[in-house]
């Protein structure tokens, strides 16, 4: 049988910072090699609604202060209700750079602006202002073996680089994705890193997180096979020795450094 | 000026003469900076005193990418006229560096060329009176450092704010956040542009900042593309619209290959026409540029071509890859990606970059720099079926050199795709010599 998946990536114009795109080439690449069929669908102010709630996988960016500025609105009021839908469904969803934020219930701003999330995820966010240093760097978190699938290679680090002024505050509820090995992670204070309700990933880490992290791709590809077609659907291993390399470079160098 | 005052600047001045001469005379390197930096210690305002040993004027030149070309292309064609000209060495762009170059010679000059900083910018200008600035253009770059591109433009903004007619503006008017920025100004602004449909980029690229309205929010319309956000834009909404250039391709040929040269041909040749600098003259000076290291140039190594271009961003890695397959000249393609501080410690941006262009690559591709694996993972995704590029993933520099120059045939020229602290080690390699 002929799989296809289409992936719905928010507003690629405005919320695409740093490298963040290389998820989608990513995700696009592994379905194509391994002969799935994988569509991107850019969700902008002209989606529609019932566009949106056809997509198999989501996934957002990171956007700098005036392109979220231009953005929020659409964002909260015309997607906020039917990104919600997907996620109950158990579609996939991957969030990187300020996601935390914008998922979150609200982002109280460093002048004490309070602004509100898309309340999807059970978490709060503040800006300490400028006083308290940014969280810049590259980051080392572990995650639990539930991202593991079966008959692929599974590490339990994630790598990646992070680039916030916020911090993030889980509630009791939420899961983080990951916790915190080098770096800071949502606070720098509870080791927590990211979050990860239902099937949707939302992380600090920025820019091109799967590209060093090919299990978080397969991971998510093969629950958007399973949720799209309801079975589980084993997928063909890759050539990844250059990916894990660069993974394993990585882990290298943080340890070193760290040490 | 007052007598203490008069007694610190002296002192500091002569300190940084004496720092200049001793790095010089005993090759410590870091020249560049160092003395600038002992002598804005002893006296923080010295840039303000020193700026009056220039007779006619200082040029500042800023931008995110071009900044030493067009300031190399302005020096050459203000000595060209007959001037003498001090400028900042590459690279050394911060207030240090630019109270340095005053340290090198105690000459009078006639006129200053200064590259500045994006970020030093706003540091910079409150001491001086500049002649002319020039703005070439804003991308996002080291985002870790510099922090967003809009950031900057206000900082732009308010600090073009405080010259009067005395100071000309020469802007790029192919991007809309320069163009902003340059709006209700006291100061005469000229814009310069490309005026050639032939540039023009079948689509979009990726790597893109400022393609919605700076003033409204709304999406511009582009009649054609340049490069990233450089074109002929316009909000049809608020009606916020490209303004006319005065000084354009047509008018002056560009030395060097790539259309981002084409931009800081233009620039150049602005300022020349703002000082009366006949035309003809102008041309004459930019036929005779030689590029700075890094910028283009063509080193002869063991009997093949080496041609570097500094790549450091996604927009300068895009033209740098739109050049070398435009050229005549073909050969194995080198990557080097370094993450020291000079190149932002974040390598994220590979992903902007659209090396997708070089998927039906038939030329071996040699990868390497400290961040060898990611660049190779990068090359890796652009593959239609697995193993189909021609890859080299080499750890060691040296070893990778060797690997291009074998793997380049009798007639082949080497490209070099590097970032600055990986310019800075292959040519160090490739010459024998240190730089900076």
């Amino acid at each position: 049988m002929k799989y296809s998946i289409t992936i719905g990536w928010l507003y690629p114009e405005l919320m695409s910072t740093y490298g963040d795109r290389g998820n989608i080439l990513v995700l696009q690449k592994r379905c194509e090699w391994r002969g799935i069929t994988c569509t991107i669908v850019p969700i902008d102010f002209q989606s529609k609604e019932e566009d949106i709630a056809k997509m198999d996988m989501i996934f957002g960016g990171g956007a700098q202060d005036r392109q979220q500025g231009i953005l929020i609105d659409d964002l909260r009021k015309r997607k906020g209700p039917v990104l919600k839908k997907l996620l109950e469904r158990n579609i996939p969803g991957l969030f990187v750079c300020g996601s935390p934020q914008l998922l979150g219930s609200f982002y109280m701003t460093g002048d004490g602006k309070k602004l509100e999330g898309l309340g999807l995820f059970d978490m709060e966010s503040r800006h300490f202002g400028n006083g308290k240093p940014r969280c810049i760097g590259n980051m080392l978190i572990r995650i639990p073996n539930t991202f593991e699938i079966p008959g692929l290679r599974f590490l339990d680090t994630v790598v990646g680089f992070e680039n916030h002024g916020g911090r993030t505050y889980l509630g009791t509820g939420l899961t983080p994705f990951g916790t915190v090995l080098v770096g800071n992670g949502n606070n720098g204070e509870d080791t927590t890193e990211g979050a990860r309700y239902k099937n949707w990933i939302a992380t600090y880490s920025h820019g091109p997180l799967l590209a060093k992290n090919p299990h978080i791709a397969d991971w998510l590809i093969s629950k958007t096979l399973e949720v799209k077609y309801k079975k589980k659907i084993k997928l063909q291993e890759l050539d990844d020795v250059l990916m894990w390399q660069a993974h394993d470079a990585m882990l290298k160098k943080l340890y070193v450094t760290k040490e | 000026m007052h007598l203490m005052k008069q007694l610190r600047y002296t002192i500091a001045c002569l300190s940084g003469l004496s720092a200049s001469f001793l790095s010089r005379f005993l090759k410590l390197g870091a020249g560049a900076t160092w003395p600038g930096e002992i002598a804005l210690r002893m006296y923080p305002q010295i840039l303000a005193t020193l700026s009056k040993r220039i007779r006619k004027g200082i040029i500042i030149i800023a931008g995110t990418n071009g900044k030493t070309t067009t300031s190399g292309m302005t020096s050459a064609i203000l000595r060209h006229a007959g001037y003498s000209v001090l400028h900042n060495t590459s690279g050394a762009n911060l207030l240090n560096g630019i109270i340095s170059s005053f340290f090198v010679s105690w000459r009078l000059v006639d006129f200053a060329v200064f590259e500045v900083d994006e970020n030093a910018f706003a540091k910079i200008l409150p001491f001086i009176h500049p002649k002319a600035i020039v703005l070439l253009n804003l991308f996002r770059d080291q985002l870790d450092r510099y922090g967003e591109v809009d950031t900057i433009a206000a900082f732009w903004r308010s600090s073009l704010q405080s010259f009067d007619d005395k100071t000309t503006i020469l802007a790029n008017g192919d991007d809309p956040t320069i163009a902003v920025m340059t709006e209700k100004l006291r100061s005469r602004v000229v814009y310069f542009g490309l005026e050639d449909p032939k540039y023009y980029l079948p689509k979009m690229q990726h790597a893109t900042d400022s393609i919605y309205c700076p003033k409204c929010g709304t999406r511009l319309t582009f009649g054609g593309v340049y490069f990233s956000h450089l074109g002929k834009w316009a909000c049809g909404a608020c009606g916020f619209t490209h303004p006319d250039v005065l000084i354009q391709s047509s008018d002056y040929t560009s030395p060097l290959e790539g259309v981002y040269n084409i931009y800081d041909t233009l620039a150049a040749a602005s300022v020349g026409e703002v000082l009366r600098i006949d035309k003809g003259e102008i041309q004459q000076a930019l036929d005779q540029f030689t590029p700075a290291f890094g910028r283009m140039e063509s080193i002869a190594y063991q009997g093949k071509t080496i041609r570097i271009l500094l790549s450091k961003n996604p927009t300068g890695f895009n033209e740098s890859l739109r050049t070398i397959l435009a050229s005549s000249q073909k050969g194995p393609i080198m990557l080097l990606l370094n993450d020291r501080i000079p190149d932002g410690t974040d390598v994220s941006w590979i992903w902007d970059v659209d090396f997708e262009q070089l998927t039906e690559c038939a030329y071996p591709i040699i990868i390497s720099g400290d961040r060898v694996y990611d660049m190779a993972v990068r090359m890796a995704y652009i593959e239609k079926k697995k193993k189909q590029l021609p890859l080299q993933v080499v750890e060691n520099l040296s070893s990778a050199i060797v690997a291009a120059t074998e793997a380049a045939k009798e007639n082949e020229t080497i490209w070099i795709l590097a970032t600055y602290s990986a310019m800075l080690d292959v040519r160090k390699i490739i010459t024998g010599k240190k730089i900076l």
